[in-house]
Parts: structure tokens; sequence; C-alpha cells
């Protein structure tokens, strides 16, 4: 690797010899002909003493002269030779050395990383090995902390969502008015505890906490983000926006809004209320969160304005206290979020979170949970016939025979792609509907629901059926015997029965543990 | 469909009630008959929305409880919300009325006594 320079510096030793000759036959040339004039022209009495002294001077000068030639190049390769030595360390400052640091913090290995690096000798080598080896191990520190952090976050969050969901149990368990308000203070510290532990979980780069399985409405992300801080009482929402945000990045929103929430709360006085305000706009929906305490400072706000960029998370500039806006960006840029802050007109600070039109969906306007069809716009009416919960005209245990063989039938009605994104309203995917049947006589899964929801209300159902008189046809008896056959899968796998967890879905609590 | 560890409702309950466990009234029992007096408007809670709604016809407390899965101590409480803001009136059941008016047992003895006499 380092045989390609080599030659560049060898360059000027050739000219410098080859200069020294043609010094040495010019001082020759010269010195000859001097010599042989002097003598031919000095009078004879001189001619001898004057050869002698010509000849010892011209020798001499034969040997000064290409030494000096010689002296001359040298040091113009010398300080060529400098130069270049000084270009040379100027690289490797600026780009060996940040070009291995870089690849050390891209994930590298030591050796990969040095591997890639190309030392010139060998002391840049060792001082590349010395910063790879120092590099690495911080890097090393670094991620293994990370993981950790990651992990015990991860654990937490699993632990508080697990509590969550038996404190809600116990709250539909006691009637006491004692024992539900006692309750409902447990419900709310955890709450604030699991904040904490999804901020530790983003902030480390783990998986969010939760998936919701569906769209969840406005309402319920505001007062989902409401309940977990602990000044929740003072927040009052304006909200008549009928949209749902995706399930996926439901909790996401909800967290990036409670740490705003929190911070609104925070630095406001403890009597005074924050308002929120949820707004559409062409490109999505925007939250206002109005406070009425300090208004921030220029400094505060580059700051905060820092945190929500578009600037990846440095973990240097994490401080103990206030993780908070560090949460919210890292959240934002996951999921496309806007925020921004400005001057409240309550006299505190305003921050606007926008939620982009790609993470929102519209509740079907048939039955929307929030009822404002006639205040807001009204939806397309693309209300195809949808299972509704109630009235559901029974799949008839006996439609006429069903003589196709069970060929897979495209899941037609359902699966349409849908012009405005709609969802079924926030409550019919956990009613115990009845499962749409196709042709085929195996029931239809509908958009955003498990296989193993839709497996769980079928074998109800068989269950349910199986009393009366079957009167089914042979073929339609063999339909429902496959489907019944993928039921009992469909539960082994989805460890359906609530009575015996199995053992692995103890120790995983949930699917939301990464 | 609540199987343990399972929650698939983002409200928690304190911030459907914002932070009451106790119902102002003491109007509500489980059967008392709930009848919406008015439409719901917007801005409304969705919690109240749908009781409006669905008491368009006279309801129990208890379906109420058991339409919006929610305990019935909580709806009691956004009952009274309701009932404080006059939107809904409370009944109680007829048969609660109609054992109060029974005839005493007196009465009912000395018709017993001549029926048999008959």
């Amino acid at each position: 690797m380092t045989a390609h320079t080599r030659p560049e510096r060898r360059r000027p030793k050739r000219p410098a010899k080859r200069q020294m000759l043609l010094a040495l036959l010019i001082t020759l040339a010269a010195t000859g002909l001097a010599w042989t004039l002097a003598v031919y022209l000095a009078p004879e009495s001189v001619r001898v003493p004057l050869a002698w002294g010509a000849g010892a001077g011209a020798l001499a000068l034969c040997v000064a002269v290409p030494w000096a030639a010689h002296g001359r190049a040298e040091t113009r390769r010398l300080t060529e030779e400098l130069a270049a030595h000084r270009r040379r360390l100027d690289e490797f400052a600026d780009t060996e050395v940040t070009a291995l640091v870089e690849r050390l913090r891209g994930g590298a290995s030591t050796a990969t990383a040095l591997g890639a690096s190309r030392p010139e000798n060998a002391a840049e080598e060792r001082v590349l090995r010395a910063l790879a080896e120092e590099v690495g191990r911080a890097e090393a520190g670094r991620a293994a902390a990370l993981a950790a952090g990651a992990g015990a976050g991860a654990r937490l969050q699993a632990l508080t969502l697990s509590m969550l969901a038996e404190l809600r149990e116990m709250e539909h368990r006691h009637t006491d008015e004692d024992v539900l308000g006692d309750l409902l203070l447990i419900d709310h510290r955890t709450a604030q505890a699991g904040r904490l532990a999804d901020s530790i979980a983003v902030l480390t780069g783990a998986r969010s906490g939760r998936r919701w399985s569906k769209p969840i409405v406005m309402e319920s992300i505001i007062r989902g983000a409401m309940g977990r801080i602990g000044g929740y009482q003072r927040v009052r929402s304006h909200s008549t926006v009928n949209v749902a945000v995706a399930g996926h990045a439901a909790e996401g929103v909800m967290h990036a809004l409670a740490e705003i929430l929190d911070n609104a709360a925070n630095f406001s006085p403890p009597t005074a209320e924050v308002h929120v305000y949820v707004e559409e706009v062409p490109a999505g929906v925007v939250i206002t969160v109005e406070d009425s305490g300090l208004v921030m400072s220029d400094v505060a706000l580059r700051r905060a304005e820092r945190a929500v960029s578009d600037e990846p998370l440095d973990l240097a500039s994490l401080s103990g206290t206030r993780l908070g806006l560090a949460v919210v960006g890292v959240l934002a840029r996951k999921y496309g979020l806007k925020v921004s802050f400005r001057p409240s007109a309550r006299g505190g600070t305003g921050v606007l979170l926008m939620i982009p039109q790609e993470l929102l969906s519209r509740p079907r306007a048939a039955d929307e949970p929030l009822g404002f069809a006639a205040a807001t716009t009204p939806v397309p009416a693309a209300q195809a016939p949808e299972p509704k919960p109630e009235p559901a005209p029974e799949p008839a245990p006996a439609p006429a025979p069903v003589e196709a063989p069970p060929a897979p039938e495209p899941v037609a009605a359902d699966d349409r792609p849908l012009p405005t994104r709609e969802h079924a309203p926030a409550e019919s995917s956990t009613t115990d509907e009845l499962p749409q049947f196709g042709e085929s006589g195996l029931p239809k899964r509908r958009r955003g629901r498990t296989l193993a929801a839709a497996h769980r209300q079928e074998r109800a159902r068989a269950e349910r059926d199986s009393g009366p008189a079957p009167t089914h046809s042979p073929a339609e008896s063999a339909a429902r015997f496959g489907a019944f056959r993928q039921a009992l899968q469909g539960r082994d796998r989805a460890a359906g029965e609530p009575t015996a967890p199995s053992p692995r879905e103890e120790s995983h609590p949930e699917e939301h543990t990464p | 469909m609540s199987r343990p560890g399972r929650d698939e409702d983002p409200d928690r309950l304190y911030t459907v009630t914002r932070g009451r466990s106790r119902a102002s009234s003491d109007a509500f029992d489980l059967v008392t008959l709930v009848v919406s007096e008015s439409e719901p408007s917007p801005g409304m809670q969705s919690e109240h929305i749908r009781i409006l709604r669905m008491c368009q016809y006279p309801t129990a407390v208890v379906e109420i409880s058991a339409e919006l899965k929610l305990p019935i101590t909580v709806v009691r409480i956004l009952l009274s919300d309701l009932l404080d803001s006059g939107l809904i009136t409370a009944r109680h059941p007829q048969t609660a009325r109609a054992a109060a008016h029974l005839p005493d047992s007196n009465l009912l003895e000395q018709v017993l006594v001549g029926l048999r006499n008959l």
C-alpha cells in the first residue's frame, strides 16, 4: 500500500545525478577550453607555471561546481519532500482519522475499520490503531449501555402495561366508590410511570411500547395523553375534529402529546389551565397546546426548536431532568410529526403539533363515536353493507346449499381500497359482532383485525348454533368443518384461552414487548 | 376480550371521569331508567353523546354500563353530570312504584277469608 507513493518521492534523485554530471561536463569543457586558451596565449616564460596553476584551479572548479549543483538539487528535493510530508499529515488528520472514527461510529469493528484505512507508514498505522481501539471501546460501551437501557425500559414498559390492564380489570370488578377512587389513583401513577418507561425506550432507540390494533379517535388520543401526566385535571380539550390516528402511530402521537402537555403543565402556575385545541388543516391535523405560564426565552426556544428539528438525537445533549423535548423530537422524526413553538395569546407558550394526513383516518359516517357529522365536513357515503354490531342479519345458518368448491374467494367487498380512508368505529372491533362469511362458507377477515379474533368469534357462533338440528347441506358442512379446524389451529396460535395462558405468554406478557 | 395484560383502550377511567370516583347524586341505582331529554351537541364528551343516543328510549343504568363497557360507578358519574345539566331524566322503574302501591296485607287477608267463605 505504500508502494504507489515511493517512486514519487525517489524521482528527484535521478535528475540530481544527471544534473551533477551535466554540471561536471560543462565545467570540464569550459575550464578545459579556458585552460588551453590561457596556456596557448601566455608568453613562453610563464607558460609552465600557468599551466600547472590554471590546471589545479580548473580541477578544483570541476569538483566544486558539480558538488554545488548536487547540493542545490538535494535541497530542492528535501524541500519538496518536506512539503509532501506536510500535505500528507494534513490529509491524515483531516481525512484518514475522521474517516476511521466515522466508520467506527457507524458500527464497524476495530479490525474492519482499520482494514479500510490506508496508513503510509508504521507511525501512522500506530496512531490509527491506538485511536481505533480507543474509539471502538467507547462505542462498544455506549452501545452496550444503550442496549441495557433499552432492555430495561422495555421490561418496565411491559410491566406497566400489564399493570394498567390489571388495574382496569379491577376497576371493573369493584363497585365500591372508595375502592374505585384508590384504584384510579394508582392507575394514574402507573400511567405516569409508564410514560417515563416509554421515554426511556424512545431515547434508547427501543421499539415503541405498544401497537394499537385499531385507529384511535382524536378524543381518545388527547385523553390518553392527558392520563399520563400529573396535572391532567388542568387540561381542557376543545376538539370537535372527527378523525382518528392510525393504530401504528397512535402510541407515538399520544406519547409526544403527553410530553408536550407535561411541559405545559409543569411550566405554568399550578392553578392555570392548559388548553388543547384540535384543528383540521389540508396537510393533516394540528393540535395546539397553550399554557399561560412562562414565555420561553430565546435560548430556551432555540434549544427546544433544535430538539424537535430534523437533526438526529445527540445523546450528549440530554440532561437528566428534561427529557421531554428530546423524546418529542425522536417521535416527531419517526412519525413525520411537525412541532413548532410560538408565544401563546394566553401569555405562555403555544406548541403546535402537526399530524400528517397519512397517519389519519376518518371513522365511518354511519355511527361515528363522536357524532359530529353535521358539524364537520360530511364524509362521502361509502357505507357499503358492513356488519353492524346489533341487527346483524345473521348469516343464515342454512343459506342456499353451496355447491361451489371452497375456492378461495377473494375478500371482495371488504378489502376494496377505500378512497377516503375510513375505519370501523372504535368500539366495533372489540364488540362481539358476527363474522362475515364468504361464499365458500369460511369466515372473512375484516381489515385491521387479526385472523385469530375472527376465528374466535366464528367459534363462539358455532357453539351457539350447535344446539338446533343442523340443516346444512353436505358441501356446506364440509366447508364449516374446514373452518372449524382452522379455528382450532388459530386458537392454538393465538393462545386465546383466557383461563390458561401458555407459559410462554406469561413470561412475555404482551406482544408489546420488543 | 380482556385477556390479562391486554388493554385495548387508551382512555384511562380517571380521564373519563376527570378524576372523580364518586357520583354527585344518588339518583341512580342499577335499574334506574334513563331517558335523554335533548340531542347531543358538538364538543361533548363522547361517552355523554353515546348515552344520549342510547337513551332515546328508557334504558337501565346497567344496560348503559354494559354498552359503554364502563364500570357502573363511572357510568353513574357520567349520568349525574348529564342530570345536573338537565340533559337526561331518571325514573325508577314502574315495578318499584307498583310495589309501593300494593294494598296492605290486612285487606288481602280479608279478601282471602271472604273467598274461602264463598
